[in-house]
Formats: C-alpha cells, structure tokens, sequence
C-alpha cells in the first residue's frame, strides 16, 4: 500500500466537512446539544446530599421532653416533617401518606429514658431506592445523639453537691477516664481528591464522555453507510483513492468537531460550575485517545451498516450498556465483580478513570497509563478492522 | 492494428449459485464506442464492475491499458471514468465542489485541476450553474455533472452504465453529442443502453444473454447478419392479427412497428407465396406487404429471444 498522500486526505476531509456544513440539522445539534447536556446533567447530578424529604413524625408521648426533642428533629434538613396527629394509626402506609420517612415518638418514651430503660423510636423508611433508607435512617440517628448529649450536658448540671462531692474523692485518673467517657468521642475527617464533596467535579468526565460518545459514534456510523444508501461509495471506490485516504480523510473533520465540543463543554463546566482542570495537556491526550476510539467504533458500525437506519440502530444497541456500565455517573465498584469484566471493554469505562485520576487524584502516568494503553490499543484495533471490513465492500 | 484498450479473458462472475456472467471473453480497441445491450439482469452492469474493479472476477481475468483490473484495479482507475446507473455524486454539494472533490481524489494537481473544470464546465455546458448543489439539478443536467466529473482525471477510457435512462430526448441528443466528441478526441467509450436507437450510433455493438456474449460487432455487419429477408405486413384489423400470427409455427416471432407487423420467418419468401396462394385467416385482411431492412431492433429482438434460424451465426 502507497504512503496516503496529504491531498487526497485533504480532500475528503473537505468533502466530510462540507457534508456537516451542508446538514444544518446535525450542525445545530452539534452547537447546542453538549451545552445544554453540560447544563441538564451538572445541575441534576449537582446535589448529592438528599434535603427536604417528605417525612412524617407521630408523638404519641405529649411530655415536654418529647418535644424538645422535636425541636431538635425539626432543625435536621435531611426532611420536610409533617406532624400527624397521636392517634392516627396508619403511619406504616407511606405510600398513601406521600412520605418517604416515618418516625414515631412511642407512648411512655419519656418515661422509659428516665426510668433506665429506653425505648427505640419506631422508624419507616421507603426502601424502594436501595440508597435512600441507610441515608435517612443515619439522619435520625443523628438528631438522637444530639438529643442525648443535650440531655446528659442537663443532666451534669444539675447534679446535686452531694454526688459531685463524691466524685472529687475518686482518683484523678479515674476521673479523667470519666470525663473522656462522658466527652463525645469523634473522628477528624480530611476528604481528599473532591475536598468539597462536590459531584459536578466527579461527574465531569462523564458527561464529556458521554456526550462525545453518542455525538462522534452516531456521526460516524453514518458516514460510510450514507455513502452506501446514495450509491455515490462505488463512485468513491473508482477514484484513485486508497482505504486509508478515505478513512483518515473521513475521520479529520468529525475530530476537529469533536475537539470544539470538548472545548464548549470545557468552558461551560468551568465557568458555570466552577470546575477546575488540572494538568490540561494530559486530559487533553486522555480526549484524543478517547475520541480516536469512539470515531474507530463509528467507523466499524459503518462499515457493516447497510443503510444509515441501521447504522443508528447498531449506534444505540452498543450505546446502551456502555451508559449503564462504564461508570461515567456512579462508582464502578457498586458493580458486581462480573460486570466489571464486560465495562472494562468499554472506552468510556477507561476515559472516565484517567480523567478522573488526573483532574481528582492528581496522579502521576504510572496511575493510569493503563487506561491509556487500553485506549490507544482500542483506536488501533477499531481502525484496522474498519480497513478490513472496508476492504470487504469492494468484493 | 493497435493495442486493444480492454481485453477480457474468460471473465466469470457468480454470486452463490447465480452464474451473472460467464466465460466472457472479447477485446475492445482504443477510439471504439462499445455499445454493451442486453435485458435487465444479463450481466450488462456486473460486467462494467469487473471492469471498474468494483467486484472481482470469480474466475478469468481482464486488463484495461495492460492492467489488471481486480490486482492492479488502483493502477488501473487513472485509465478510466465511470459514470454510474445511479446518480451518485454528493448532492449536497455544488457542481464545482463536486469537480474538485473527484479531480482531488484523482490526484490532479490542484492548478491544472482548476483549468480543467473550467473546460468541463463548458462541455457540459454547466457553467451557470456552478454554485448549484447537485442535488437541485434536473435529471439531464445530473448526468451531465457525472459525466463531467467521471472525465476530470482525463481519461482514455469511459465507462457509462445507461447513462440515458430516463433522460428526455433532447438531453440524450446532448449526451451523445459528447460522447461523439469525446470519442472523437480518441476516447474509448463502453456504454450500456436499452435503446436501439443509441446501439446504431455505436461503432460496435456486443449482445449480452443470460452472462454470456452472444454477438459482437459493428451495427451494420449486425444487421447483415440477418439471413432471411423481413416481411412486414399491412393486415385488419391488426391486434387480433398480432395474437394469430404469433401462433403459427411457420413464424418465430412477429413485432409491430408503427401500424405494420414485422415477421421473423426462417423462409419468409416461401410463406408470402402460400399466403398468396391462400390466405388462412377468413376474418382478416391482408392489405399489403413489402421487404424491410432489419435495425438494431431486430437484431437484438432475433440474438436475444433465439431466433437462430433468421440469423446467420456470425464469429465474434
């Protein structure tokens, strides 16, 4: 095979182009879908903490002591409470409520925290969502320890002379001991790599993965198989043009695109929700490897795609699971080990956790040389066998 | 004698069990105007893709300009231009983006390229609409654009699969117009038509049947090809003539031309002279009668129904 010669690339790359130019559909798809997209899904994702769940709160005790510790459930903004009245009976039923919390202050409860003996406060939670209920519940629990250490501090108060006397007879250290026991023991939390706990800042390459993936993978299947559909392949075939001409030429403009909508997308997340980018030269090679393998992927469904419907059709089939299993909105290690195997497959899967290396960890290449090894081996793999499947056409 | 521009040899193609063309084997000088005829589904255009390099040949081989059309098939396509059945040029571009898309991946450098379209331009007589995209041209001026485009490498050779069908006739007189022109500059033309008018302005003509050639030569040694004279007879009333007639076994075929009826008799003169005798048909008139020169028409109608006993086998 000849060396490709730059002016014929050039002019299919010119050809492709004014074939996006021409097609204003796909062109304002292209400028205002990845900023909206940006927009939608930064500010959906943005919230990670629940707030002002509908939750429903029952005393059925009445005392002084159960209301200040009300007061207390009331400050927690995990929910939005609403009281029902003592005797209503059906607080288990949180569908018909519209709640997704209920807590119930049993009779006697009072009584029982002074008589030695507490009793636990009854607690429905919607499990529906597997992540919700542990959230909830850890939020109560929560309101109680600051109820109890408000009860002890009052109850340290007003201890008589006598029983404070006694305590000075007691040996120091034992009362040290004492005091640390009585003291609320906690840890120093330091969050690293999202020091803000911010989603958006963990989302981020998802949403530029995702978004580059559906626009360059359904872009480029059609290319080729459009060819096929208007008959005007055979016409390309006759030229003096070689295979990898016509690939490289095809593939130049979709990545210059591509490369803008990184650019929008950039811009959007650092001037709209303040993300910061780190290392931009190495994120930039982790989007151009990425970019290559998902033009490759488009290259190949066009290749084998008779017409530009089933070049769609074959686009969203792999599309699917790739949005579900490369990890782009949520932990890949919430997966089963398994599946874990199949996301690996995925260039989404390996762009989301370099990204993430170099823009949360700061990390150094050897933390994800891996990924771009995997990368680049995927554009390579999906390029030649683009060739081939080309090569096959002609026979 | 000079080099022959295409020389098929013993070219087969078959798709599964369908044998599409077979042992196809003839030469094809420089300067000729191929007129390549035969029904749909003959092979006319699996032919033209071997050629084109578009399909390879399941067995046999060709070369165009002492290439190999399948190995050297790149080597090859700088020799010829192919205008498709199809109108397959990009629609979305305009008449000169799509002049310097193909003379770009023909490799012509770009100022001679610039030069060249303007002269194609004036050819196809498409200047004035140079900035209009291919998509909003009517059907001649299409064919027109391809034909331009199939000719910006310059090209020896032309390959034209119908590139009048559908075409009104004023724009199939343009078309041939410049095929006449380009022939004239020393083209090579292989065109395919279903019209018969189109093969007798060929210079040679080749029959196609079923994948295999059945014929090959100039329109008028076609014609003298015919053995048996052409009775074309005045009959009344003339459909119900037309269905009789077609039944006899004296008669092979019989076609009507222009309110006549035109027999295909292996003794034509020996059947007038019984018909004169007596004529078998008491409901019919027979009103008259004359010898005719037989065209194209049936030529192609005798070599592509079978009618061998009118034709005197001729060697290709």
């Amino acid at each position: 095979m000849k060396w490709p010669s730059l002016g014929a690339i050039a002019s299919v790359a010119y050809k492709e182009f004014l074939h996006i130019y021409r097609d204003r559909r796909v062109l304002v798809l292209l400028v205002i879908l990845p900023p909206l997209l940006t927009l939608i899904f930064g500010h959906a994702f943005e919230a990670s903490e629940m707030t002002s769940v509908p939750a429903l709160l029952i005393d059925r005790d009445g005392t002084p002591r159960a209301q200040s510790f009300i007061d207390i459930v009331l400050k927690n903004k995990t929910f939005q409470w609403r009281k029902q009245s003592p005797g209503a009976t059906d607080e288990s039923d949180l569908l018909g409520h519209g709640v997704w919390a209920a807590l119930v202050i049993p009779p006697g409860w009072s009584e029982s925290l002074t008589n030695g003996d507490p009793k636990p406060l009854p607690l429905y939670l919607d499990g529906s969502d597997t992540n919700t209920a542990t959230q909830l519940e850890g939020s109560i629990q929560q309101s109680v320890g600051d109820f109890q250490m408000k009860e002890r501090d009052s109850m340290i108060e007003t201890l008589p002379e006598e029983v404070l006397e006694l305590g000075r007879k007691l040996p120091v250290h034992i009362r040290k001991q004492f005091v640390s026991l009585m003291t609320a023991w906690t840890v120093d939390g330091r969050i690293l790599y999202n020091p803000k706990t911010r989603f958006i800042d963990y989302v981020v390459p998802g949403i530029i993965g995702l978004i580059l993936q559906l626009l360059t993978v359904t872009l480029m299947a059609c290319t080729i198989a459009r060819e096929r559909e208007s008959g005007t392949l055979y016409q390309l075939m006759v030229t003096s043009l070689e295979r990898g001409e016509i690939v490289i030429g095809k593939i130049l403009p979709y990545l210059a695109v591509s490369i803008c909508l990184i650019v929008i997308v950039s811009l959007v997340g650092s001037w709209h929700f303040q993300v910061r980018f780190y290392q931009p030269l190495a994120l930039a090679l982790i989007c151009l490897l990425f970019l290559l393998c998902s033009l490759g992927l488009g290259l190949i469904i066009s290749a084998f795609s008779r017409n530009q419907t089933e070049a769609i059709q074959f686009s969203v089939f792999f599309l699917l699971p790739v949005f579900v299993l490369s990890g782009a909105f949520a932990p890949l290690e919430q997966l089963p080990q398994a599946i874990r195997y199949v996301s690996e497959l995925f260039p989404l899967t390996h762009f989301c956790r370099a990204f993430r290396l170099v823009n949360m960890y700061h990390a150094s290449a050897r933390f994800y040389i891996v990924d771009l090894v995997v990368l680049l081996a995927g554009a390579l793999i999906t390029f030649i066998g683009a060739a081939f499947l080309l090569k096959r056409i002609e026979q | 004698m000079t080099e022959p521009v295409i020389v098929l040899n013993h070219l087969s193609k078959s798709f599964g069990a369908v044998n599409a063309v077979q042992d196809l084997s003839f030469t094809i000088a420089p300067g000729t105007i191929f007129g390549f005829l035969g029904a749909n589904g003959a092979g006319k255009t699996t032919t033209m893709r071997m050629l084109c390099g578009l399909v390879h040949p399941t067995s046999g081989k060709a070369t165009i300009a002492s290439y190999d059309v399948w190995k050297d098939r790149h080597l090859a396509r700088t020799k010829f231009g192919y205008v498709a059945q199809r109108f397959s040029l990009y629609r979305d571009l305009t008449v000169l983006e799509n002049f310097r898309f193909f003379g770009g991946a023909c490799r012509v450098p770009g100022p001679e390229l610039e030069e060249r379209i303007e002269r194609l331009l004036g050819l196809t007589d498409l200047e004035e609409q140079r900035n209009t995209s291919a998509g909003s041209l009517s059907g001649g001026t299409r064919q027109l654009l391809a034909l331009g485009c199939a000719l910006v490498h310059n090209p020896p050779l032309l390959f034209l699969d119908e590139p009048t069908s559908g075409l009104d006739p004023v724009h199939r007189q343009q078309i041939w117009n410049l095929l006449y022109d380009l022939s004239n500059q020393g083209k090579t033309i292989f065109v395919t038509t279903h019209y018969m008018d189109e093969a007798e302005r060929c210079t040679e003509v080749g029959f196609i049947e079923s994948g295999g050639l059945l014929a090959k030569a100039s329109p008028r040694s076609l014609k003298a090809s015919f053995r048996a004279r052409l009775l074309e007879i005045d009959v009344e009333p003339l459909m119900p003539a037309l269905v009789r007639l077609r039944a006899i076994p004296e008669l092979l075929g019989v076609s009507l031309r222009s309110g006549s009826l035109r027999l295909y008799a292996p003794d034509p003169e020996k059947l007038i002279a019984t018909w004169h005798e007596s004529w078998p048909f008491p409901d019919l008139r027979l009103l008259g009668e004359r010898w005719v020169q037989p065209d194209m028409e049936d030529v192609f109608t005798a070599y592509s129904q079978g009618y061998d006993a009118v034709l005197k086998r001729s060697t290709s």
